[in-house]
């Protein structure tokens, strides 16, 4: 990668004079822009991506969006960004039970203790090279706070078009504090079109606090001619349960991590991704989850097709630690390779140091079901939509398994939609 | 008038592990029009599967010589979608399960891909067809929204099988052992939905083991089939006989040295 760190961070000195932030995000990047010196590269098994151009050279900007809320009566809640606003509607009987949505920089303003309490708790800069980057760079963010014992009937519906003009790269940055026992669905859909060039560090922070329940899904599709880098990641705590439903549909190179941190007792994770990779584009993932306490529960299930020349690669990660007996981890890797051309890798990773577990995974390459297709075209139905048609199929495993029906049909429009563009 | 001919047809299928070849059909001839059902009879093994396959076009069976001709136009180089919106149908002994596509879906899909693209099927017109089908084949409703066969009972399968007859209406369907795993009353349903379908412009071949379906829909011609070939052609009397003396006893009285699957030697 292209990187001069003390042109990095001379421009960053002079945004941190130009920009009056709070003096605990001043220090917080400043702490994140020293680890450059001494981090790693992020790894994914079998997914080389180090050259891939995320560090950009170019003028940096701390905050990209301002703020503009709505207040409405409806049960609607939606959170609109894009590169000059952050639009929120939050009903007033939403907000009167203590639930903060907003910007992530308008947050900090008001309560610069959040910093110190949350910002990067559960994804350190520490960790990596594009973490440290990711954190020292935040240019936009959002932040949920839901109070403890509060539940939301109705979902949070979160939009962000990538549409900056100026050559930069975005760090995304969504904070989510899950309080004591509350329960709540947040539905993200990440896009950009094709005229869109900048690259994308895109982090998700959830805090499952005890008890808690989240159902989390984005359905992607990202079209900018730049890589973007995933991490969604949550520290679950006692008897806390975190749903994953991830869909990428991105037209870019991807790379990333989906990781569950099972910290409290009886924790669960159920982590569902499907993946369409096409022409020459290029997507690892790690879908990782850690069991570190006793009875906790740890699901992955993972299917992706590819098509074209392009490179797909699921690595399956279920580590349980020494005393988190009575635990389990489970996966499912499955790839559907639709041309020769394609490559692509199913890697099923146990790491197991206890012994009163259960575990299991299941990993498979294959060809497209010649019955399914045979049966489809039999009744007249041509080629390509038949192909379409299995390849829906394949990815219903997991499809079918997601509870919430709308997320459900959202997942196979962003599918057909890809799918259609690239017959 | 539509007709469709099968010339001195020869297939092989390659078994899959050692990857020889074996010869299944050694010379097939039948000739059928529309407005004709047409039954073969035949002992396991006997090809029939086989033929039915090749007719539709399923990438395992090789023709090696002769001809299937619909219209007197040769079908071996067309694809399966095309022999199929050319008028050919196939209902399958073992249908396909596809999880997260709809029944409804796909039949609107097998539909449309038979109309033009400004003229497709409306949800009223579909919903309305639709209806009369099912009741006509004693089908709830929510079968539509269920995915393709998936979860489907035998019986269910092949109701689905006629359902998709019954909408797509073909010049020419196969039907493959289609009263397999059939109780009576389900056997009844189903002969009914393809008598409904008798007409000029439509003729089937049914495949079958016994006679049992036959009292149901009642052919023009009935076709023995034994080692690849079809041996012996007759009227509806010829199924009876069958079902009196076995095939064995029409093998002995043909002459015929073979080997019956389910025979002990």
């Amino acid at each position: 990668m292209d990187f001069d760190y003390s042109q990095l961070k001379a421009q960053f000195q002079k945004m941190l004079v130009e920009n009056d932030e709070p003096v605990e995000l001043v220090r917080f990047r400043q702490e994140s822009l020293a680890k450059l010196k001494t981090t790693q590269f992020p790894r994914i098994t079998k997914f080389d991506f180090k050259h891939w151009p995320f560090i950009s050279n170019h003028v940096h900007f701390f905050q990209l969006s301002s703020l503009i809320e709505h207040q409405n009566d409806k049960d609607q809640i939606e959170v609109r960004v894009d590169s000059k606003n952050i639009i929120t509607t939050v009903p007033n009987s939403v907000k009167e039970q203590g639930i903060i949505i907003t910007d992530l920089f308008s947050a900090i303003k008001s309560d610069p203790q959040i910093v110190k309490k949350y910002l990067s708790k559960v994804i350190s800069p520490d960790e990596d090279f594009l973490s440290a980057y990711h954190a020292a760079l935040i240019n936009q963010g959002i932040f949920i706070y839901i109070p403890q014992n509060v539940e939301l009937t109705s979902p949070i519906h979160l939009t962000v078009n990538f549409d900056q003009q100026e050559k930069m790269t975005t760090n995304f940055h969504l904070l989510i504090i899950a309080g004591k026992n509350s329960r709540f669905q947040i539905i993200d859909h990440l896009v950009s079109d094709k005229k869109q060039t900048n690259p994308l560090t895109n982090f998700t922070e959830i805090v499952a606090g005890t008890n808690s329940e989240i159902n989390f899904s984005s359905l992607d599709h990202l079209a900018q001619s730049d890589p973007v880098y995933y991490q969604y990641r949550a520290a679950v705590k006692d008897y806390a349960k975190v749903n994953w439903s991830i869909g990428l549909m991105n037209q870019c190179d991807t790379a990333g991590e989906i990781d569950s941190e099972l910290i409290g007792e009886g924790a669960f994770a159920n982590s569902q991704l499907i993946a369409l990779t096409t022409a020459n584009q290029q997507l690892g993932i790690n879908n990782r989850v850690t069991n570190r306490s006793p009875h906790s529960q740890g699901l992955i299930n993972q299917r992706g097709v590819a098509l074209g020349n392009s490179r797909l690669i699921f690595n399956g990660i279920g580590q349980i630690i020494h005393g988190a007996h009575g635990s389990t981890a489970e996966q499912q890797n499955r790839l559907l390779m639709m041309s020769p051309q394609a490559v692509g890798d199913a890697n099923p990773i146990l790491l197991i140091d206890e012994n009163d577990v259960e575990a299991g995974h299941a990993a498979s390459v294959g060809e497209i079901n010649q019955e399914q297709l045979y049966y489809l075209l039999s009744r007249g139905i041509p080629k390509k939509q038949a192909q379409r048609m299995v390849i829906r199929g394949f990815l219903s495993a997991v499809i079918t398994s997601i509870s919430d029906r709308n997320i459900r049909q959202e997942m196979i429009e962003i599918l057909e939609r890809k799918l259609r563009e690239n017959d | 008038m539509e007709t469709l001919q099968i010339k001195n047809l020869h297939v092989v299928v390659e078994d899959e592990e050692t990857h020889q070849q074996k010869e299944i059909l050694k010379g097939v001839n039948l000739k059928m029009q529309t407005g004709e059902i047409h039954a073969i009879m035949g002992p396991n093994g006997t090809g029939k599967s086989t033929l039915s396959q090749t007719i539709m076009g399923h990438p395992n069976y090789h023709v090696t010589q002769g001809d299937i001709l619909l219209d007197n136009q040769s079908i071996l180089e067309m694809p399966v979608d095309e022999r199929a919106r050319k008028g050919l149908f196939l209902a399958m002994q073992y249908p396909a399960e596809i999880q997260g596509v709809t029944n409804a879906e796909f039949l609107r899909a097998a539909i449309n891909a038979r109309r033009p693209k400004d003229n497709q099927i409306s949800v009223m017109e579909f919903l309305q067809e639709l209806d009369e089908k099912l009741q006509l084949l004693d089908m709830k409703e929510s079968m539509i929204e269920r995915y393709l066969n998936e979860g489907f009972s035998g019986g269910e399968k092949k109701r689905n099988e006629i359902l998709q007859l019954l909408i797509i209406k073909p010049h020419f369907a196969i039907l493959d052992e289609i009263d397999s795993g059939l109780d009576i009353d389900a056997l009844k349903v189903v002969s009914r939905g393809v008598n409904s379908m008798r007409s000029n412009n439509f003729g089937a071949l049914i495949i079958t083991h016994y006679q049992r379906l036959l009292k149901y829909i009642v052919p023009d011609t009935v076709h023995v089939m034994m080692d690849g070939r079809i041996v012996k052609n007759g009227g509806p009397e010829l199924a009876q006989k069958l079902e009196a003396e076995g095939y064995a006893g029409l093998r002995d009285e043909l002459g015929l040295k073979i080997n019956l699957v389910d025979e002990d030697n």
